[in-house]
Parts: C-alpha cells; sequence; structure tokens
C-alpha cells in the first residue's frame, strides 16, 4: 500500500468550488464573497493535515453487474458501468484531518456565518487532495498506456455506503493516516472521502 | 535485571517491524496479522527469534489489533487464546535464543482504530473498557510490561493508560505516531504528551510509526527535554511505498542506524523500530550505539498543565486563570446553570480566551442542580469549542473525579487544602489522573493570619503530597487574600507568603486576586494594583477576569516591563486595541450617514443588518433605545424589516448563505442589547410561538439545524433546540410536556433518514396534534412525502416562511 502526502499549501483549493457549495451562483459573486472564501481557505489550510492512502487491485465484472472487489464480490450497476472496460482499479482512501472538524466546531460556536464558509471551504480542500492524488494516479497510468475513469465513492449511485467496511479492512487507513469510520458508516475526521478509480489498459 | 532497572541504565532495545514481515510471509490484505499467532504460531516464533538474535531486549507481542472490537469471547480465535498464544509465542523464541542479555515480552497494545467522541463515535469510558480487557489478558499470561503504541490522538492514549492503571501494576509504556507537523493527529505536541503520560504513570514515553528516523530526532529532543523517564524511539524504515505489488519501504539498515546516532544524541535511551524495519535494521542500531553512551534520565523540574493540544508552562511569566465560568454572585450564570444552558457557559469560555485567558477555571455548583452530571458534561463541551486546558473547581470528590476522568490532557485542580480529610480525598486523584493541584493555605484551624504560618501549611502540603508520590512540581500554592476592608494587613502578609512560599520552598502560586477588593468601591482600580505588586512578589497565576480593563493593563505592563514580552509585542497588542476595550460599547451619532449609498432611504439600523455589522448594529440598538425608541418599534420597524430583505434576496439568489447568516447574526446582536434592555427593566419580550429543532437520531451534523434555529430566533419565535443525535422519544416526550405544534427535524445523510422517519411516526401514534417540517441535504419532496413529514423546507428561510403561516 501506498501512502501520499501532500503539504496543504501546495494544495490548489479553488474558491468558487467552495462558493458553489454555499449556493452562489457564479454571476452574482461579488469580490467581496471571493476575499471571505479566500481568507478561510488560508485558515483552513493551516488545520489541514491532508493524507491518503491507496492501493491497486485487478478487478472482474460480470454482465449482470457483479464486481470482484478485494473485499468480495459486490453488485452495483451504476459502479459496474463506471468501471466498464477496467481490468484494474486503485482504491483509495483521503483526509484532510481531524483539526479541521475540531476547528469547525468552534466556529460553530462563535460564527454560524464562518462555520458555513469553513464547511464548505473543507469539502473544497478535500476535493483539491483527491484531485491531486487522482492526477498523480493518471500520469503514472498513462505512462503505461492505460487510462483513469472517473473516481466512483460508496454512496454513489446504486453502489452502497456498505462498501466502506470493505474498503477499509484493507486499506486499513486507521493506521496509516488517521481515517476511521464510524459504525453508521460515516467516516471520521468529516472531511474525509473514500473512492475507486478503474484503469483501463 | 527487571525492566526499570534495565531502561534506566543505558541502552535498552525494542525488536522492529511486523506487518511487513508477516506480509512477505503471504498475510493477505484484509487478514487479521494477530490470527497468526494461532494459526502460524512457527512464523511468528521465527520473527522474535530472529530479533532476539540482532540483541533485542524487548520483544513487542503480536497482538497490536487484539481487542474486543474484533475478536470475541469464543471459538479457537478468541481474544484471550490469542493473546495467551502471542505471549507464549515469545517466550518460546526468548528460551530458544542465546541467554546474552536480558529479554523482555511487552504486550503490543495498538489504537483501537475509532476516534473517540466528540470527533468520532466511541464513548471514553467504552475505550477503556476494551483496553483493560486486552491488558487484562496480557497481564494473565505474564506479560514483563505493556506497550502501549501509535497512538494518534492523545484521548485514547488517555484510556488506555487509565485502563492499565486499573488493571495491573506492570510498567506501562507509550509511545506515539506523530506526523510531518510533529503533532499528534488530534493536535498534540511532543511535551504535552509527556505532561499527559508521566501523569498516568508511564515508566518509558517515545515515538513510534509514521516517520522515519531523520525526521523524528528533533521531536526526540523535545520529548528528552521535558520527560523525568527513558524517551522510546521506534521508527519506521522511511515510508511505505508499492513496488511490483510489494510494500517496500526506502531506508536499509545501514542508514537507518546512521539516522539512529542522530536519535540517540537527541537522548532516546530505548531504540527499536516499527513498520519496514528487519533484524537487520535492529542489528545495525545495536552495533551503532555500542559507540555512544545513553544520556542519563533526568528529574525535569517544570510545572506544566495541558489540553489536549498544548500544554501551559508555569515559569516566568503569570499565567491566566479566566474565573468567569462560575456562578458565584452571578445571577445570569445561575439561571444558565439552573436552564441548562451550556450555549451561555461556552460563550464565557470563549470571550475569556479572546481576551488571552491562558486557562479556564470551570466550577458549575449550585445546590439545585446536578454538579456531578454538569461538570462532566460542561468539561466535554468546553473541550469541543476551545483548546485552553482547564481548571477544574469543584469541592464534590465525585465531581473532581469524574471531570478529571473524561478531561483530554493534565487538568488544574482546585483544589486542596491543609485538612487531613480533603488531601486523603485529593491527592489520590491526582495521583491516579495527574494534574497540577492548587493547594490553599488552609486547615483545621483556619487560615493562619501571618505569612510564616501560610508557609508552614504549604510545607505541610507538599510533604503529604510525597507520601502520596505526588512531585512538588504538581502542587501550586495559594495564598490566599482577603480583603483590605476587613482586614488592613491582608495584602502584606499575603505578599510575603508569595515570597516565602517561592525562596523557601522553591514553590509555585497562585491567587484569586479580587477578593483583595471585596467591599470596596470601584473594585477593578484595587485589584489591578494588587495584581502588579503580586506579580513583582512571584506570583505565578491568577484567577482573574480577563475581561476586566485594570487586570489586563496590570499583566500587560509587568510582562512588558519584566522583559518577559518578546520586543513588548504583546503590550504593543493590547495597546493598539485599548479604547474599544475602555468604552464599554460602540457609540455611534444618532442620524449618522448609513453605510452604504444604496440604502440611503433606509435605516442606518437596518442597513447595518443587512450588511451583517454585528457591533454596529448592537450599538445602534444601545442608542436607539437610549433616545427613547420602543423596544417594539425597533425589532418591527428596524430588524424584522432587515431580515426580510435579506430573506428576500436569498429566495431571489441574490443573496447567499454567509450573507444570510452574517445578517442574522447582527441581527442577534441586536436582540442581544433589546434582550438585555428587557430583562434590566423587568419586561417580558414577547414570543410569537414555540417550536422544537432537532438533528435526528444517528446524525451528528448539526450546522444546517443550526442556521434554521439562528433565523427562527430573530423572527421572535421561541426554539426549543434539542440538539443533535436525538432519540424520538426525546421529541415526543418534549413536544407533548411543552404542548408544542411545530417540529423541524434535520437530517444530512441517507443513513439517517429512516430515523426520521421512526421520529415522524412516533409523533404520530403519540396522538400529538402536531406539524413537521424536515429540511437537510438529502432531503427532496419526494422523500418528504414518502416518509409523513407535513413540510419539506429548501432553505432555512422557507422554514422561517413556513412557521410564519403556521402561527398566523
Amino acid at each position: 500500500m501506498d501512502i501520499y502526502t501532500i503539504n496543504a499549501k501546495d494544495l490548489v483549493i479553488n474558491e468558487y468550488e467552495a462558493l458553489r457549495y454555499l449556493g452562489y451562483v457564479r454571476s452574482s459573486i461579488t469580490d467581496e464573497d471571493i476575499e471571505i472564501v479566500k481568507a478561510a481557505i488560508e485558515e483552513v489550510r493551516v488545520l489541514a493535515a491532508p493524507k491518503a492512502c491507496f492501493e491497486r487491485y485487478p478487478v472482474t465484472i460480470s454482465e449482470d453487474f457483479d464486481i470482484t472487489m478485494p473485499y468480495g464480490i459486490i453488485h452495483s450497476k451504476d459502479l459496474a458501468t463506471n468501471l466498464n472496460g477496467c481490468s484494474e482499479i486503485y482504491i483509495f482512501a483521503a483526509t484532510i484531518g481531524p483539526r479541521f472538524d475540531m476547528a469547525l466546531t468552534r466556529q460553530r460556536q462563535i460564527s454560524i456565518a464562518k462555520a458555513a464558509v469553513y464547511q464548505s471551504v473543507g469539502a473544497a480542500t478535500v476535493e483539491a487532495l483527491c484531485d491531486t492524488l487522482n492526477e498523480d494516479l493518471r500520469r503514472k497510468v498513462v505512462e503505461e498506456g492505460g487510462t483513469l475513469h472517473p473516481r466512483f465513492s460508496p454512496g454513489f449511485g446504486d453502489m452502497s455506503l456498505d462498501n466502506q467496511k470493505g474498503i477499509f479492512s484493507v486499506l486499513r487507513p486507521e493506521k496509516s493516516i488517521g481515517l476511521t469510520l464510524k459504525d453508521n458508516l460515516i467516516m471520521a475526521p468529516e472531511k474525509s472521502v473514500t473512492a475507486i478509480i478503474g484503469i483501463e489498459k | 535485571m527487571n525492566i526499570l532497572e534495565k531502561i534506566n541504565s543505558g541502552f535498552t532495545y525494542f525488536d522492529g517491524g511486523c506487518g511487513t514481515i508477516l506480509q512477505e510471509q503471504g498475510l493477505k490484505p484484509g487478514e487479521l496479522p494477530e490470527t497468526w499467532n494461532i494459526i502460524h504460531p512457527e512464523i511468528i516464533q521465527k520473527m522474535h527469534y530472529d530479533y532476539l538474535c540482532s540483541g533485542v531486549n524487548i520483544l513487542k507481542t503480536n497482538t497490536f489489533g487484539a481487542n474486543s472490537l474484533k475478536f470475541g469471547d469464543e471459538g479457537e480465535l478468541s481474544l484471550e487464546n490469542i493473546i495467551s498464544a502471542a505471549i507464549n509465542n515469545a517466550r518460546t523464541a526468548i528460551s530458544q535464543a542465546p541467554a546474552d542479555t536480558e529479554r523482555y515480552v511487552a504486550l503490543d497494545v495498538g489504537p483501537l482504530g475509532k476516534l473517540l467522541k466528540p470527533l468520532g463515535d466511541m464513548e471514553f469510558e467504552h475505550a477503556v473498557t476494551i483496553f483493560k480487557k486486552t491488558i487484562e489478558l496480557g497481564a494473565k499470561y505474564g506479560a514483563d510490561l505493556v506497550l502501549v503504541e501509535t497512538m494518534n490522538d492523545i484521548y485514547e492514549a488517555k484510556a488506555a493508560l487509565l485502563a492499565a492503571g486499573e488493571v495491573t501494576d506492570l510498567p506501562v509504556f507509550l509511545t506515539c505516531a506523530y506526523d510531518e507537523s510533529g503533532k499528534l493527529l488530534t493536535g498534540a505536541d511532543p511535551k504535552s504528551v509527556v505532561a499527559v503520560a508521566e501523569g498516568l504513570g508511564v515508566s518509558a514515553v517515545g515515538i513510534n510509526c509514521s516517520l522515519g528516523p531523520k525526521q523524528m530526532a528533533p521531536l526526540v529532543e523535545e520529548l528528552s527535554a521535558y520527560a523525568s523517564v527513558p524517551v522510546i524511539c521506534n521508527p519506521n524504515a522511511g515510508l511505505p511505498r508499492t513496488e511490483n505489488g510489494k510494500t517496500v519501504f526506502d531506508v536499509g539498515p545501514e542508514d537507518f542506524a546512521k539516522a539512529m546516532k542522530l536519535i540517540i544524541e537527541a537522548g532516546a535511551q530505548i531504540l527499536g523500530g516499527c513498520c519496514g524495519t528487519t533484524p537487520a535494521h535492529i542489528k545495525a542500531t545495536v552495533l551503532e550505539s555500542a559507540n555512544h553512551t545513553a544520556k542519563p534520565v533526568t528529574e525535569k523540574n517544570i510545572t506544566m498543565v495541558t489540553s489536549y493540544t498544548h500544554s501551559v508552562i508555569f515559569d516566568r511569566k503569570p499565567i491566566l486563570i479566566g474565573e468567569r465560568i462560575n456562578p458565584t454572585g452571578k445571577s445570569k450564570f445561575k439561571q444558565a446553570l439552573r436552564d441548562h444552558n451550556i450555549d451561555y457557559i461556552l460563550q464565557e469560555g470563549l470571550t475569556q480566551q479572546e481576551k488571552k485567558a491562558d486557562i479556564l477555571d470551570v466550577n458549575v455548583g449550585l445546590p439545585e442542580i446536578d454538579e456531578v452530571a454538569m461538570m462532566i458534561e460542561v468539561v466535554c463541551e468546553l473541550q469541543a469549542v476551545t483548546d485552553l486546558p482547564l481548571q477544574i473547581d469543584t469541592t464534590n470528590v465525585e465531581a473532581m473525579e469524574k471531570a478529571l476522568r473524561v478531561y483530554n490532557g493534565k487538568a488544574m485542580i482546585n483544589s486542596v487544602n491543609g485538612k487531613e480529610e480533603v488531601m486523603n480525598a485529593i491527592f489520590p486523584l491526582v495521583k491516579k489522573y495527574g494534574g497540577l493541584c492548587v493547594a490553599l493555605t488552609i486547615d483545621e484551624d483556619g487560615i493562619p493570619t501571618t505569612a510564616e504560618g501560610r508557609l508552614a501549611i504549604a510545607k505541610k502540603i507538599y510533604e503529604k503530597a510525597a507520601e502520596y508520590g505526588i512531585k512538588p512540581k504538581d502542587i501550586i500554592v495559594d495564598p490566599l487574600c482577603m480583603s483590605i476592608s476587613a482586614e488592613p494587613e491582608s495584602a502584606n502578609v499575603t505578599l510575603e507568603a508569595l515570597r516565602l512560599i517561592r525562596d523557601k520552598l522553591n514553590g509555585k502560586t497562585s491567587l484569586g486576586v479580587s477578593n483583595i477588593s471585596f467591599g470596596l468601591p470601584s473594585r477593578d482600580l484595587v485589584n489591578g494594583t494588587f495584581f502588579t505588586m503580586a506579580m513583582q512578589n512571584g506570583l505565578s497565576a491568577a484567577i482573574m477576569n480577563p475581561n476586566s480593563a485594570e487586570m489586563m493593563k496590570a499583566y500587560y505592563t509587568f510582562c512588558a516591563l519584566n522583559a518577559i514580552d518578546a520586543n513588548c509585542g504583546d503590550y504593543i497588542d493590547y495597546a493598539s486595541n485599548l479604547p474599544s476595550m475602555v468604552a464599554a460599547a460602540p457609540t455611534v451619532k444618532p442620524g449618522e450617514a448609513p453605510v452604504a449609498n444604496d440604502n440611503s432611504n433606509l435605516d442606518a439600523l437596518t442597513v447595518a443588518i443587512t450588511k451583517g455589522l454585528k457591533d454596529r448594529a448592537a450599538a445602534l440598538t444601545s442608542e436607539y433605545l437610549g433616545r427613547g425608541d420602543q423596544a417594539i418599534d425597533i425589532i418591527d420597524g428596524y430588524l424584522i424589516p432587515a431580515l426580510d430583505i435579506v430573506g428576500k434576496g436569498f429566495e431571489k439568489k441574490t443573496v447567499f448563505l454567509p450573507q444570510l447568516l452574517m445578517s442574522a447574526e447582527a441581527a442577534s446582536g441586536a436582540f442581544d442589547v433589546i434582550k438585555s434592555y428587557f430583562e434590566k427593566n423587568g419586561a417580558k419580550q414577547e414570543k410569537k410561538g414555540k417550536i422544537i429543532m432537532a438533528t435526528v437520531k444517528g446524525d451528528i451534523h448539526d450546522i444546517g439545524k443550526n442556521i434554521v434555529k439562528v433565523l427562527l430566533d430573530n423572527y421572535g419565535y421561541d426554539v426549543v433546540d434539542l440538539g443533535k443525535d436525538v432519540d424520538p422519544e426525546i421529541i415526543v416526550s418534549t413536544a407533548k410536556e411543552q404542548n408544542i405544534r411545530l417540529v423541524g427535524l434535520s437530517a444530512l445523510m441517507t443513513t439517517t433518514v429512516p430515523a426520521m422517519e421512526e421520529t415522524i411516526k412516533q409523533l404520530r401514534a403519540a396522538g400529538l396534534d402536531v406539524k413537521v417540517v424536515v429540511g437537510g441535504a438529502v432531503l427532496t419532496q419526494e422523500y418528504a412525502d414518502m416518509i409523513g413529514a407535513d413540510k419539506y423546507a429548501k432553505d432555512a428561510m422557507e422554514t422561517v416562511r413556513y412557521a410564519e403561516e403556521f402561527f398566523a
């Protein structure tokens, strides 16, 4: 298994992405809005400890959408469609760490407006981490003459959240990156992503 | 030689990695390595044997994940069988290895793979119970010591250390996993870990995993500077990566040993390895260390307390302990305790932090409430929003113990005194949980009138503490001050006592400074000057009000004058913001031009709220009330119209969520002014109707619910906020008891929509005449219809509109 770390300073966090999560319409965004989000992005960078771990596995997909995952056979039409033509997959888990969660709890008490901005910036930050990791993996696979499919997470479409258990059993992100799974299948720290990326050759 | 003698006499060697070796032997992804103690004992024994042959003293059993979350009580692979086999494998290897050095078996205890509350979903006490079970079995089957390792959260480490202390007398070692920033994942720095771990009685403390040896050197240096016990360093062989389907590490034995030389120089006495290290790495380290001598372990006379992130050290700079979380003489605070208004208490904490308190005193004692339950709740809730260390202030021994137990860090304990009975009740808690204990110089005969008398009590307390094994550095003496209006010599006696305790006992001191002025007018003036005098006489810490301008002036000028404020930086910061602290609230001249031109036909207060200017809105509201405006006219004439402007903008998508919320906060600022005006004048603000708000069972996302609550508050509704993760039964009983007919439910996750449905079902089954409005990220009109809600609100404003319709 590989561990991927990147300094939060080097993440490209998109302020428009954060504004979009807040419900902004692009055409009505003012300079002031951008300043508020930019300032929050810098604060979140200090709190974030972006880390990911990933592993590559073979995969087969049957005609009736059964997929052989490293933790067992699962059934998902949407994931099977996404993985159409793939012989391998990456599975990754990524998180920006618990210090963000602590700061968010505190902001909720201080200013609910700022907490809302933090919330969306946190989401944009973990997306930025996934994008960077995704791009690294893409380059590697392109070198081998392959292509990557768009990443797909448990909970998307008909891929059940139950898959989190399987993903956690093979990646063991608790030890390597401090990412845990709660009994309700939600991850802690909050701003975290697990996903599957198809490799087609 | 027993293990404690061994680690205090030169180098001691741990073994290295286990997981990577087992993977090479065919351990599959997802397979639990601990099962191999029983399935493949020969492989485990061989691994141990190889380590022993490279000079290892302490074998870690193959039990990293051996806990009751993963293994049951029954069958061949039960927790008990795994642990007994693991220890047996280590013993067997030792019996076969050359007897050329001392050998010990450490029960290896890894993290549970769960984050504790409030970050995750595991209760602290649940974690303690799980660790106890593992450690009890380890002791039963003959481990020589317990190694709690790879902890990346100080709270979980505390749970494990506490568990160990409650089930065994075996020595306990702790190693934590720090990241590149030199902190644990949840934020603790090395010296805070040392303070917490030593408080809980560890025999050695250190670092393992996650980093290579080179990156660990500065962390080992910090551990060594603060630890009074030997320091352990078990690094990875660099970082892992996959090559041709195999996990490899980039630091070989030679380079590893070279880097371990740095670790030795940084002060570690116990050396070994973690992921990716092999017998060859350890052998090279043993050889390298032969050229060095281990640094002697010395007692560090450092007085400190910690939160879960950082420590506060009592040294030359006086420490400010905020006193505001205390009901004494505060009717609002008392009411907040009676009403179970935790938000009010949290706000007191955050305000003091903003005003630069270093530590927060927490006293929630009130005869008519359950102090034990309240203390636990307030400590946990405060720690969720502030990273300041806390001082647990109670005379209720049960509340003290429960609070020290759940406290995340090394707390300050307020207090013990010279009475035998009190010392016998409090010192065992200090010994068990760790902490810095405030010692009042009062005993069975009362408070001595002389400084010498108080010194004598202090001495007695130090001696009694020593009998319990509590070090002098963990005692801070409060020589007490009485009002000079009753005792003219009081200040002089207290100041002399401060000097004596510092000079004769080398002790630290603390004072509740403001007692000095009791009964006098303008008490702050006296307090400020007395504070300066006390600091000049060696006071280490003051329990004080950080909102007091006189106290803060005394503090900042004292620090600047005594060269304990680098470049007078803090003083300059403070002084440049001074005017706003002196004035009670910023004032605005009536008729002043509105802030924005495009709103020129609007009132200044309306504009301030639409622009989200909280301070200005509050100042204008005071101004309007001052000039004789009726509160109701201000609300209906300015506040509600302002909220409507913003609310309509939000609906039309010209105003967005942060602006909506900033306006809501500005309106709250204005409402607070009106509320305190009402209180002063004994009037009551009319509420438009009562609404329950709750995030449903299983869901801990409350931001959406809180947004709706803030808006409803502003629109004059009485919101009964039941919080997050709320049982359906509580919602039903609240609606019933308080006769509430509108219920707002929030859910963020698809997995908790069923809980929402269940809540609605129970409300209907109870035959209550209620309407239910639902919202949250995953909800849609379809979902809302499916689960039988009366209304789906797509955002906060829609809930407000629905409430307006409902109560119209």
